[in-house]
């Protein structure tokens, strides 16, 4: 059964929508600068340079909410523009967070470290169902809402299990993404394992060092055929092959070899119907971490041999790091996608 | 110095969360990354901050820690030296 | 479907598809270790795994002392596990070491996803299969059985599944391997071998 992409939206530090991101990233244009919070204005990172509220304003939205669930509610409504709630169409949302309402926690912690003082009711926002809650309140989804968190591959699994759900007959649409505000939890942690470069980073150079950090979300409405008679809605391309497989390594690092992305690449071929040969463009993760960028291309070289495609990480501009892989493959509007996921950070 | 690599083992156990291990289970000379210990790239990170915290040492590329971390002999005369 | 084996293990006992099997005393105050000491088992990535980690990578040796998990294909097995309080006793660790100690731990990072155990299990045994960590409220039986059809319809033939828990009050694992092939009323037979 084919799955088909009717919709798309995103924000990130280098623009709020499609058109925004595409120009940027023609003219190249970085979105990486000195942060402009206390904990992240030592840092180069991929801020969004607008405030909660000002977002808020902009985009109509009420909800008493966290920054994570406040660019997916963004992003998820470009997405789902034009479409309706119909009691005909089993729709669903599936989000995905690494850090949740962690910036919400963390504000109300740095408060009470200071005077004692903390409102509870503020750590709601903390568990990152929440943020999917919400997002599905704003776009008046009621059926089917689940949240991924598996770090950088996230917003891939979201795509891959609604794929799945749809070609079930579980959901006839869904909405699916990923959402992630910068913390300091996430730059602490990244830190502490010596892989974020200070400067800016380098994918795929030899003198990379390591990865920057950023907030962003994206998200993409996929829908089966008897979904888009009923939405009237135009695929934009289709969802044609995925896969999710296990690197047996280690936690953090990726094998020398790629071999858990090896296999996911062959397998996501294999869904797609599609041989190495039928694929133009490779979005790579490209964390520009040094274990990443190696064990990525031996695994890319492993799979396409002498022809490999062209393939590039925006990182260098755009670090939406949890999310990236989502929506560039869209924009540039490739008919086939594919995806491989593996277990990394 | 038998005092620091006593003092090293308790803040290695501490620094690196391992609940189950004592002092007594590493030996001066145990190979620290590999088999005996299971430590890791990860660990080599711990090592670095144990260094920076309790003895005031810096070492800005991980990949300088490989000869320094080895053994708990090598870590004592490390700091010994750079103290 | 059919149900191969079960292992459930905490502070009370370890029970190996309902048999009690005796590895540490239930007044031990790391019965993780002792259990881990009385399996016999070098594998030294253990004593830093978390809690999480070391329950579910302990009930997985014991089960494989009556089952020979190696006859499956390196992506045969699927790994599906849940919990209700995800990484939470890590996480509060890792933000004691940023936060008190002065400097975040990367070791602790690490396990701030409760679905690295399933890594844990992968890396031991080269499993290279799919994998799925679920937080939901309680151990629900049905939920199980509804993910594990749907992996048997995409091809997977056996799944390794497990309930780990690891918070202030309770530290449990209750571990189960079903394969696809077999007609079992798998329900009732897991629901009583949970309560135990």
């Amino acid at each position: 059964m084919e799955i088909f992409i009717t919709g798309y939206g995103l924000i990130s530090s280098i623009g709020i929508g499609a058109d925004e991101t595409i120009l940027s990233l023609r003219n190249e244009k970085s979105g990486i600068t000195k942060g402009s919070n206390d904990f992240s204005s030592k840092y180069l990172v991929g801020e969004i340079k607008f405030s909660d509220n000002e977002l808020k304003e902009r985009f109509g939205i009420m909800q008493n909410c966290s920054r994570t669930a406040l660019l997916g509610m963004i992003a998820a409504k470009q997405a789902f523009e034009g479409h309706s709630i119909s009691e005909e169409i089993k729709t669903g949302l599936i989000s995905s967070t690494s850090v949740g309402g962690m910036d919400v926690s963390e504000k109300e912690f740095r408060k009470y470290l200071q005077d004692g003082k903390q409102d509870l009711s503020q750590y709601k926002h903390h568990s990152s169902g929440v943020s999917s809650e919400q997002i599905a309140k704003e776009l008046g989804i009621k059926g089917f809402v689940n949240t991924i968190s598996t770090a950088c591959s996230s917003a891939a699994n979201a795509l891959m299990m609604g794929a799945r759900m749809i070609q079930s007959g579980m959901l006839d649409r869904v909405v699916v993404g990923g959402t992630d505000a910068l913390t300091s939890f996430t730059i602490n942690g990244f830190k502490s394992l010596m892989i974020f470069d200070e400067d800016w980073c380098k994918p795929f150079d030899n003198s990379r060092k390591g990865l920057n950090l950023g907030e962003g979300a994206g998200f993409v409405v996929l829908e089966s055929e008897k979904s888009m008679q009923l939405s009237k809605q135009k695929a934009v391309a289709n969802l044609s092959g995925w896969s999710n497989a296990s690197d047996a390594f280690h936690q953090t690092a990726s094998s020398p070899d790629g071999q858990g992305a090896q296999l996911s690449m062959t397998e996501a071929l294999k869904v797609a119907g599609l041989t190495p040969d039928d694929i133009d463009y490779i979005n790579a993760h490209g964390t520009a971490t040094p274990n990443n960028d190696l064990s990525e291309s031996q695994a890319i070289k492993s799979i396409f041999k002498e022809n490999i495609p062209p393939f590039s990480s925006t990182k260098a501009l755009q670090v939406i790091l949890w999310l990236h892989r989502v929506e560039l493959k869209l924009f540039f509007r490739f008919l086939q996608l594919t995806m491989d996921i593996c277990i990394r950070i | 110095m038998s005092d620091l690599k006593q003092t090293l083992k308790e803040q290695i156990i501490e620094q690196l969360n391992l609940e189950d291990i004592t002092p007594a289970d590493i030996q001066d000379d145990t190979p620290l990354f590999g088999e005996a210990l299971g430590l890791d790239s990860i660990d080599a990170l711990e090592f670095i901050v144990l260094l920076e915290q309790n003895y005031g040492i810096k070492i800005a590329d991980p990949s300088e820690g490989r000869e320094i971390f080895q053994s708990v002999n090598s870590l004592a005369a490390y700091i010994e030296k750079n103290k | 479907m059919k149900l191969i084996g079960t292992c459930k293990i905490s502070k009370n006992g370890a029970f190996l598809n309902g048999k009690e099997v005796e590895l540490f005393s239930s007044d031990t105050e790391n019965w993780k270790k002792e259990c881990y000491t009385n399996l016999n088992l070098d594998y030294s990535k253990f004593h830093k795994m978390d809690s999480l980690a070391k329950m579910a990578f302990l009930s997985t040796e014991i089960i494989k002392k009556e089952v020979d998990l190696s006859k499956y294909d390196e992506n045969e097995l699927t790994l599906l596990f849940a919990n209700n309080s995800s990484s939470l006793t890590t996480d509060l660790k890792f933000i004691n070491s940023y936060e008190v100690k002065g400097s975040p731990s990367p070791s602790l990072f690490v396990y701030t996803l409760p679905n690295i155990l399933t890594g844990e299990l992968a890396i031991r045994n080269k499993w290279y299969g799919e994998n799925c960590f679920f937080i939901e409220e309680k151990f629900d039986v049905e939920f199980f059985l509804e993910q594990i059809n749907f992996y048997f319809s995409k091809g997977s033939n056996a799944c390794l599944c497990g309930w780990v828990e690891s918070n202030k009050k309770n530290e449990e694992c209750f571990l189960f391997l079903i394969e696809k092939n077999g007609k079992e009323n798998i329900k009732e037979q897991l629901t009583t071998l949970y309560k135990q």
